[in-house]
C-alpha cells in the first residue's frame, strides 16, 4: 500500500522517460549469414547477424547514395525487470535492432530523401558494452558494403551509451567512418557510476540505511537485491517528495538523518546537498528553479524550494540506470567499484553551497550535512570498492576525446542521466588537440616553408534550457509536472528537428570533410529550437574529475 | 628556457586555435562585441521586481541616467553607452539565464554591476565570463573573493569587502564600547562567513551570534531574534544582514520597544530602502552606520552635488539615495574606463585599463580602489557615523573620518586618501 502510494507519487512526478527506445525489426535466424533483403522500394530492409550474435538492421532507399548512416542505440539494461517495480516494471532484454533514433519517422524521412542508408545494431550484449559493439560495429560496416558496393561514405551516430560507442568507433577506426555524431553522450563508466554511486550512497546513509547501493551478489541473488534497491529508491523518492510539503523525514530514515531531522535540517536541503555533490543538474523536466508562483512564494519557491524538487525529479529518473548499470558493471568488473572512502563531498560543492544557500538552508545546515556525510561520522560509512574490481571497471573502453573526422555532438545541459559535462570533456579534450595540431603545423613550417594548419573538427550543440523559465503552476499555486519536458531536461530529451539538424550536418560533414559553421549553422540550431552554438560556452565536468 | 618557449607557442596557439573555431572569420579591422560604430552595448542584471528588488531597482536607472548624460555630451569616443537591464529577481538560476541573454543574444561587450554574492557566482561557475573574455565590472557584493584575480579573471569587485567592514566596526567597538556585551545578527551564508571573519580578525567577542537563512527574515523571525539578544543581555547590537533583515528586526524591536545601541552594516542601512518595507526611517536614529561614499544628503561634496542634479533631472522625484549614488558612481568609473581603452576599446583594452589605472579613476568614494594585475579587490575603507531622525547617515562630529584596511590580517588605520577632482561636468577626460 505504501509503495503503490509512493509509485502514486512518482509517476505524478515524472515524465515520459526515453530510457529505452527502439523499433520493431523481424531478427534474423542465422548468425553471420549475408544480410536478407526484402527488395521493397522505395526502400528496402534488410536484417541479419553478426558473428557475435547481434541482429542487425539495415534500410536502403532505391536512390541509394553510397552514404550509410550507422546508429548505435542507448542503454539497455541487462536484466528483466519484474512487473512489481515502479516505472520501469516489465521491461524484458532485447537485443531489437534500433537504425535511427527512437524509430523517428522525420529522420528517416530525411535521410531516405537524401539517398542515405541506415544501418544499427542490437548489439550481442545489453548494459554498458562499448567494447563488444564497436567490434559489431565494425563488422556491421563491413556486411553492409559488401552487401552495397556502391557505398561511399559511412557516417556513425548514436545516443547516450551509442554516443560513447560512437566516439570510440571514430577514435579507434577513423578509416571507416567520415564523420560522426555522438549525441547526449555519457562519459566513461568511472565518472558515471561516481555520479550514480555518490547518489545513492547519500540517499542510503540519509534516508534508508537498507538501501544496498552497490557491492551486488552474483547471480539471481544479485538480481534480487537490485530490484529491492529500486523499490527502496523509488519509495524513499516518493517520501522525499512528500516531505517538502510536511518537512517530516522518511520513516526509514537512518540514525543519522534522524540526527539531523532533530536539528532543524530540511530533508529538502539535505537533498538538494545529495543531488549538487553528485553531479546531479538543478534545473529538471518541470522544475527550472527560476518561476514561482504568483504570491507569498514567489520568490520563496524559485531560490528556496524548486532546485530541491529538480533533484528529486532528476534523482528519480536517474536512479533506474545507476541501480542497474552499477550491477552490470560490478558483474562485468568482478566486485565493488565504488569507492567513496577519500571523497571529499565539502570540496566538491564549494561553489554550489554559495549559489544554492537559500536553498540549503544556509551554512549551519550546509556544516551539519556535510558532518554527517563525512568519514568523521560513523553512522555514515564510507562504500569501500574492491580494488580489483575498480581496476577492471577502468580497463573497460574509454573514450580520450580525441577527435579524428567531423565531429558533431549534441546534448541538453540540464540532462541528468548523462550530464553535459560528458561532451564539455570532449570540447576540452579537442580544444588542446587543435592547439597542439596547430603547434605541430608551425613546427613543420620552419623545414617546409609551407603553412597547413589544421581545420575545425568539432561542432558542439548546447541544446539550452528555455532563459525565461518553464515551471508552470495550478491556479493554487501548485507545479504542475504533466506538461511535457522542457527543452534541455530529461535524457535524451530531442525534437525531431533537432534530430534532422544532426542527421543533416553529419551526412553533410560525411560528404565534404567539412563541418556546418558561421551564420547558418547557429541559425539553424536556433530555428531547430533552443540549440546554442558557442565556442565560449561551458558546462562543469562531471564530479568524478574534480575529486 | 626551451620549455619556457614552447609553453608561450602553446599559448599562442591555443589562442589562435580558439579563434579558428570562431563561426565567422574576423576581419582585420573588426570592432570588439557590443562595440558598434556608434553605441557601446553594457548589461545588466538584478532584481528589478519581486521581495529582494527594494531599493536595488534604483541602480539601473541610476545608471542610465548618468550614461544619458555622458550620451548627451558626445558619449565615449563619439560612441553612446547602451544599457541593456534585464531582471533576475535575485534568484541564481535566473541570473545565469538572463546573464547568458545579455552575453549571446544581446552580445553586450560588458557585464556591469551585477547584484549578489550568489547569483555572480552562479554566472561565473555556470557561464564562465572568464572563459568568454567578458569582463564582469563593479559587481554590487561585498564578498572578498572576487578580488581574487586567478578564481575571477574578468570580474571587479566595487563594494569595500564584508571582511574589511567587519574589521572597521570591530575597531569601532574596542574604541567606543569596551567591555559591553556585543549582539551579532548575521546572514548565514558567504556574506556573514565574510563578517564572522573580519570580527575575528579584529578580536571581537560576541555575547551572542543568531544566524539567520537568506530568505528566512521576516517580522516574526526577528521577534525570535529579540528573545536572544534579550537573553544574551547585549548592550550593542550589529546588524550584519540585508535591508529587510535589518527593517523587519528595527520595526519589530520598536513594537517590543527593545532599544539596545544598533550598529548597522553598510547593506542593510539604506533608509530608503527600509522606508519601502513600511517600517518608518525614524528607527533608525542614533544608529550606527558605516559607508564608503559621501552621505547622499552632503551637496557640498561635489560628486554628490552633480550625480544628484543630473538624477534629479532623469527621474524626478525619485530619492538620491545610496543605490542611486552608488549605480551613477558605477556608470562614470564605467564612462572613464572606456574612454581611456582606446578609440576602438575592446574587452581586453578595457580591463588592461582597470588593471593599470583603475585605482586611479575618478570617483566618489572616499577610499580608493585597489585594481592591479594581481587584485581586483574594489573600495578599502569606510567611514563611521550616525543616522539622524529623517535617517540620514551623517559622518560623526561632521567630518567624514575614513578608516581603511584590507580583507586580511592588516591594521585598521585612518585613511590618508587623497579623492582625485571630478573631471570638469563630470565626464571622462
Amino acid at each position: 500500500m505504501r509503495l503503490t502510494s509512493a509509485k502514486t507519487r512518482i509517476y505524478a512526478l515524472l515524465s515520459a522517460s526515453a530510457l529505452v527506445t527502439g523499433i520493431i525489426v523481424s531478427v534474423p535466424v542465422a548468425a553471420n549469414a549475408a544480410p536478407a533483403c526484402d527488395g521493397k522500394s522505395p526502400v528496402q530492409s534488410c536484417v541479419g547477424v553478426t558473428s557475435d550474435g547481434a541482429p542487425y538492421s539495415m534500410m536502403v532507399p532505391a536512390n541509394f547514395n553510397g552514404t550509410v548512416a550507422l546508429y548505435s542505440h542507448g542503454y539497455r539494461y541487462n536484466i528483466d525487470i519484474p512487473v512489481g517495480i515502479p516505472l520501469i516494471g516489465g521491461y524484458k532484454v532485447t537485443n531489437t535492432p534500433e537504425p535511427i533514433p527512437g524509430g523517428n519517422a522525420a529522420v528517416a524521412q530525411y535521410l531516405f530523401s537524401q539517398g542515405v542508408a541506415v544501418m544499427g545494431s542490437g548489439f550481442a550484449r545489453q548494459g554498458w558494452n562499448p567494447d563488444s559493439a564497436i567490434k559489431t560495429n565494425v563488422e556491421l560496416i563491413g556486411e553492409f558494403k559488401a552487401k552495397f558496393p556502391t557505398t561511399t561514405k559511412v557516417v556513425a551516430w548514436g545516443s547516450s551509451l551509442g554516443g560513447v560507442i560512437t566516439q570510440g568507433l571514430a577514435e579507434k577506426y577513423p578509416n571507416l567512418i567520415s564523420a560522426a555524431a555522438p549525441m547526449c553522450m555519457a562519459d566513461n563508466i568511472p565518472a558515471e557510476l561516481t555520479m550514480a554511486g555518490d547518489f545513492l550512497w547519500g540517499l542510503k546513509v540519509l534516508f534508508d540505511p537498507t538501501i544496498k547501493g552497490g557491492n551486488y551478489s552474483a547471480g539471481a541473488a544479485g538480481n534480487a537485491e537490485a530490484y529491492g534497491d529500486l523499490v527502496k529508491v523509488f519509495t524513499v523518492m516518493g517520501k522525499l517528495q512528500a516531505s517538502l510539503s510536511t518537512n517530516a523525514w522518511p520513516d526509514t530514515s537512518s540514525a543519522t538523518g534522524k540526527a539531523l531531522a532533530a536539528g532543524g535540517v530540511p530533508p529538502r536541503s539535505a537533498l538538494l546537498l545529495l543531488g549538487l555533490m553528485s553531479g546531479l543538474p538543478t534545473q529538471s523536466a518541470h522544475f527550472d528553479s527560476i518561476r514561482g508562483p504568483e504570491g507569498a512564494l514567489k520568490l520563496s519557491f524559485p531560490l528556496a524550494i524548486s532546485p530541491a524538487l529538480a533533484i528529486l525529479e532528476n534523482g528519480t529518473n536517474a536512479a533506474a540506470l545507476a541501480v542497474l548499470a552499477t550491477q552490470d558493471v560490478e558483474l562485468q568488473a568482478g566486485g565493488a567499484i565504488f569507492d567513496n572512502t577519500m571523497t571529499d563531498y565539502a570540496a566538491r560543492i564549494e561553489n554550489e553551497r554559495v549559489i544554492f544557500n537559500a536553498a540549503l538552508s544556509g551554512n549551519t545546515v550546509i556544516e551539519a550535512l556535510l558532518g554527517a556525510l563525512s568519514t568523521a561520522n560513523p553512522g555514515a560509512p564510507r562504500a569501500v570498492g574492491n580494488a580489483a574490481a575498480i581496476a577492471k571497471m577502468n580497463a573497460l573502453h574509454s573514450n580520450t576525446g580525441k577527435i579524428n573526422v567531423p565531429t558533431i555532438l549534441m546534448t541538453g545541459v540540464a540532462d541528468p542521466i548523462t550530464p553535459a559535462g560528458a561532451s564539455q570533456r570532449i570540447v576540452d579534450a579537442y580544444a588542446q588537440q587543435f592547439a597542439d595540431e596547430k603547434l605541430a603545423a608551425f613546427a613543420a613550417y620552419k623545414t617546409t616553408r609551407s603553412y597547413n594548419g589544421p581545420t575545425n573538427k568539432l561542432l558542439m550543440l548546447w541544446n539550452m534550457t528555455p532563459s525565461k523559465g518553464y515551471t508552470t503552476f495550478t491556479d493554487a499555486g501548485s507545479p504542475i509536472t504533466t506538461t511535457p519536458a522542457a527543452s534541455g531536461t530529461n535524457h535524451c530529451n530531442f525534437t525531431s528537428a533537432q534530430l534532422v539538424l544532426v542527421a543533416k550536418s553529419l551526412v553533410s560533414a560525411g560528404l565534404t570533410g567539412k563541418l556546418p559553421s558561421g551564420g547558418p549553422i547557429v541559425s539553424a540550431g536556433r530555428k531547430a529550437g533552443n540549440l546554442v552554438v558557442d565556442r565560449n560556452f561551458s558546462v562543469p565536468l562531471l564530479k568524478y574529475y574534480n575529486q | 628556457m626551451k620549455a619556457m618557449n614552447r609553453r608561450r607557442l602553446i599559448s599562442v596557439s591555443a589562442v589562435l586555435a580558439v579563434a579558428s573555431l570562431t563561426a565567422t572569420a574576423v576581419p582585420a579591422n573588426a570592432r570588439e562585441v557590443g562595440v558598434g560604430s556608434s553605441e557601446i552595448k553594457l548589461g545588466m542584471t538584478l532584481p528589478m521586481t519581486g521581495a529582494a528588488s527594494l531599493g536595488y531597482n534604483k541602480i539601473p536607472g541610476a545608471a542610465k541616467a548618468y550614461f544619458d548624460y555622458l550620451n548627451a555630451n558626445g558619449g565615449v569616443n563619439g560612441r553612446k553607452i547602451t544599457l541593456i537591464v534585464k531582471d533576475d529577481r535575485y534568484v541564481p538560476t535566473e541570473a545565469v539565464a538572463k546573464t547568458n541573454e545579455l552575453i549571446l543574444k544581446d552580445k553586450v561587450m560588458a557585464l556591469l554591476a551585477p547584484l549578489g554574492t550568489a547569483n555572480v557566482k552562479a554566472v561565473a561557475s555556470s557561464l564562465n565570463p572568464a572563459r568568454r573574455g567578458v569582463p564582469v565590472l563593479f559587481v554590487n557584493t561585498g564578498f572578498s573573493g572576487f578580488a581574487d584575480v586567478k578564481k575571477y579573471p574578468t570580474t571587479y569587485a566595487i563594494l569595500p569587502s564584508y571582511i574589511m567592514e567587519a574589521k572597521i566596526m570591530g575597531e569601532y567597538i574596542k574604541d567606543n564600547f569596551a567591555g559591553k556585551k556585543i549582539g551579532l545578527l548575521y546572514q548565514d551564508d558567504d556574506f556573514g562567513s565574510d563578517a564572522l571573519a573580519g570580527f575575528k580578525t579584529a578580536g571581537i567577542n560576541f555575547a551572542v551570534k543568531v544566524p539567520y537563512a537568506s530568505g528566512s527574515q521576516g517580522a516574526a523571525a526577528a521577534a525570535g531574534w529579540i528573545t536572544k539578544f534579550k537573553a544574551a543581555e547585549a548592550d550593542v547590537v550589529i546588524l550584519f544582514g540585508v535591508s529587510s533583515a535589518t527593517s523587519a528586526m528595527l520595526g519589530t524591536a520598536a513594537v517590543l520597544k527593545y532599544a539596545p545601541q544598533w550598529m548597522l552594516g553598510s547593506v542593510g542601512g539604506d533608509a530608503t530602502t527600509i522606508k519601502l518595507t513600511g517600517v518608518p526611517a525614524g528607527v533608525l536614529y542614533n544608529a550606527i552606520g558605516f559607508s564608503p561614499v559621501p552621505a547622499t544628503t552632503d551637496m557640498n561634496d561635489e560628486y554628490i552635488k552633480l550625480f544628484s542634479d543630473i538624477y534629479a533631472k532623469a527621474v524626478p522625484g525619485s530619492v538620491f539615495d545610496l543605490n542611486v549614488l552608488l549605480g551613477m558612481n558605477t556608470a562614470f568609473m564605467t564612462a572613464q574606463a572606456l574612454k581611456a581603452a582606446g578609440q576602438n576599446p575592446t574587452r581586453k583594452s578595457l580591463m588592461a585599463v582597470l588593471n593599470t589605472k583603475g585605482a586611479t579613476l575618478a570617483n566618489s568614494a572616499l577610499t580608493p580602489v585597489g585594481y592591479s594585475a594581481k587584485s581586483h579587490v574594489g573600495l578599502t575603507g569606510y567611514w563611521v557615523g550616525k543616522y539622524s531622525p529623517t535617517g540620514d547617515l551623517l559622518p560623526l562630529g561632521g567630518t567624514y573620518v575614513t578608516y581603511t584596511t584590507d580583507s586580511g590580517t592588516g591594521a585598521v588605520v585612518k585613511s590618508t586618501y587623497k579623492r582625485p577632482a571630478m573631471p570638469a561636468k563630470g565626464l571622462p577626460n
